[in-house]
């Protein structure tokens, strides 16, 4: 037998305890995932669990590409979009604190979407889990979350990490895709709807992979790879088959990412320094009111702006995406907020969204 | 009554439905199918006063029922409800219809709708799969613009 499966049955076994103890409690399982990642990390090589959370983190993209992709900023309506503009103030305040803290233009570009990107995926599960999907504040979350996605993508694409030449093969893909979808879109959405589940969950899985490893070799993320074959699937009409289908396994492969995320988090922060952590409480507090602001431009009364807000603090695979891809250009300040970000912001938010609603009353 | 519909990225989609008397019902079909229900009383938007969890199944049920598939209250009158243009129909298939032993599939007429087939003795029969085939006694619940309707009941009962 494979050694990976020992690895395996511990870290799903204990995944799954995690999950049933904060269950008890109604608090959602993924801070639950981080936290048994750093009791595990001491223990358990978690290369051994490879491929599941490398794929667990392109599935997770792929499905964040099916359900933010820049379409649906068609559907949004004008006071989100509103509330989107405010929440973007906080990616030039967060470039601007790079360069203060001495970084180049790279840097602190890759700083300002550390700051300013929240997770669609955490704050959806979040959403669901609470059970506060019918809330005014919700629908005002997810369209800010819809505009950071999109953003965010732009700005991975900018700063990534081969020559000019790379770039342009990203840029071109990209056209080919769109193209692709213009021309072919009508044929090819006939065409797959002929075809069984299981093939268009292969066909589905291939896709994302191979255009995950052309980006990696073009020296481009991998993950935005991912969100953009997610936005492709949406485009040609897949949306929630592919959801239903990627579903649980996306789930699985999530639960083992953020165990790996949260085992790896230790290394990384063992020399933290104290510019790492005002640039951290920074990150963490910038967006605050920000957000409060926006949601009340978006016409929502100062409770439920207090809560978008709220909703808003956890940070998830955008900022580990471009933490990775900033200490793998040698600018371990970022990739030490951005971890930090993470390990804190998901237990905190999680929290802030299940007591909010309580203490708001407790108070008045 | 005013509805008003949004998308809800990564859930779902959310319908907000404030009736005559200010109440409002917000309803949110999730990806999974099933459906949320809270009740906002006038006056009070801010916290809802009930919440229901639905499953798809369910859903679908007390939406025939709300329909009137099962049950048409008198005020509305005994087989057809109005719509402003749209009209449901109750049709019962008398020994002699033309579309009886037909299937449903064969019944076809642009913009109308079968909703369901009521048959005696048995359970409702709601959005009735294309191979269904009629038979006498049955009660169909019709739905669609008026002539298409009425188009699609001549077709059915001559």
């Amino acid at each position: 037998m494979h050694e990976s499966v020992t690895a395996f049955a511990i870290a799903t076994l204990l995944l799954g305890l995690g999950a049933a103890l904060v269950h008890r409690w109604h608090f959602p399982p993924l801070a639950a995932y981080l936290l048994v990642g750093l009791v595990l990390g001491r223990f358990l090589n978690t290369e051994s669990l490879e491929p599941l959370p490398s794929l667990g983190l392109l599935l997770l993209m792929f499905s964040v590409g099916l359900e933010f992709g820049p379409d649906r900023l068609q559907q949004m309506s004008g006071r989100v979009m509103r509330a989107g503009g405010w929440d973007a103030v906080a990616l030039p305040v967060g470039i601007l604190v790079g360069f203060l803290a001495g970084l180049d233009w790279k840097g602190a570009l890759l700083l300002g979407g550390v700051m300013y990107v929240s997770s669609s995926a955490v704050i959806v599960k979040l959403i669901l889990d609470l059970r506060r999907a019918a809330n005014p504040e919700s629908e005002v979350v997810l369209g800010v979350l819809v505009f950071e996605d999109l953003l965010i993508t732009i700005l991975l694409i900018l700063v990534h990490g081969g020559s000019g030449l790379s770039f342009a093969v990203v840029v071109g893909l990209l056209g080919l895709f769109w193209l692709l979808l213009r021309l072919g879109g009508h044929w090819l959405n006939r065409q797959l709807q002929l075809l069984s589940d299981e093939l268009v969950l292969l066909l589905g899985a291939a896709l994302v992979s191979a255009t995950a490893v052309l980006f990696h070799a073009a020296g481009a993320s991998e993950a935005v790879a991912a969100f953009i074959c997610g936005v492709l699937a949406a485009g040609l009409g897949l949306r929630e088959r592919l959801e239903h289908l990627f579903g649980s396994v996306r789930d699985l492969g999530v639960a083992l990412f953020f165990l790996t995320v949260g085992a790896t988090a230790l290394t990384l922060l063992d020399s933290v320094s104290a510019g790492v952590v005002v640039v951290f409480l920074l990150a963490l507090l910038i967006k605050l009111p920000l957000n409060f602001k926006g949601a009340r431009v978006a016409g929502l009364s100062v409770r439920r702006s207090t809560f978008a807000a709220a909703y808003l603090v956890p940070r998830g695979e955008f900022n580990l995406i471009l933490g990775a891809m900033a200490m793998q250009q040698g600018y371990p300040l970022v990739g030490q907020v951005a971890v930090l970000l993470v390990l804190i912001s998901i237990p905190l938010g999680s929290l802030l969204m299940r007591f909010m609603p309580s203490w708001y009353n407790r108070s008045k | 009554m005013r509805v008003e519909e949004s998308v809800l990225p990564g859930v779902g989609r959310k319908f907000m439905v404030t009736v005559r008397s200010g109440d409002r019902l917000v309803i949110v079909i999730h990806h999974s199918g099933s459906r949320e229900l809270h009740y906002y009383e006038r006056g009070n938007m801010d916290e809802p006063t009930a919440v229901l969890d639905l499953t798809d199944e369910e859903a679908r049920e007390l939406g025939a029922i709300l329909a009137g598939v099962l049950f048409t209250p008198e005020a509305v009158g005994d087989t057809q409800t109005k719509l402003a243009q749209d009209t449901i129909e109750w049709v019962r298939l008398g020994p002699g219809a033309p579309c009886v032993g037909r299937t449903v599939k064969e019944l076809q007429e642009q913009g109308a709708h079968l909703l369901a087939v009521l048959r005696e003795g048995q359970a409702l029969i709601p959005n009735p799969p294309p191979e269904l085939s009629l038979t006498v006694g049955d009660t169909l619940v019709l739905a669609g613009p008026r002539g298409a309707v009425e188009r699609l009941r001549k077709q059915m009962i001559g």
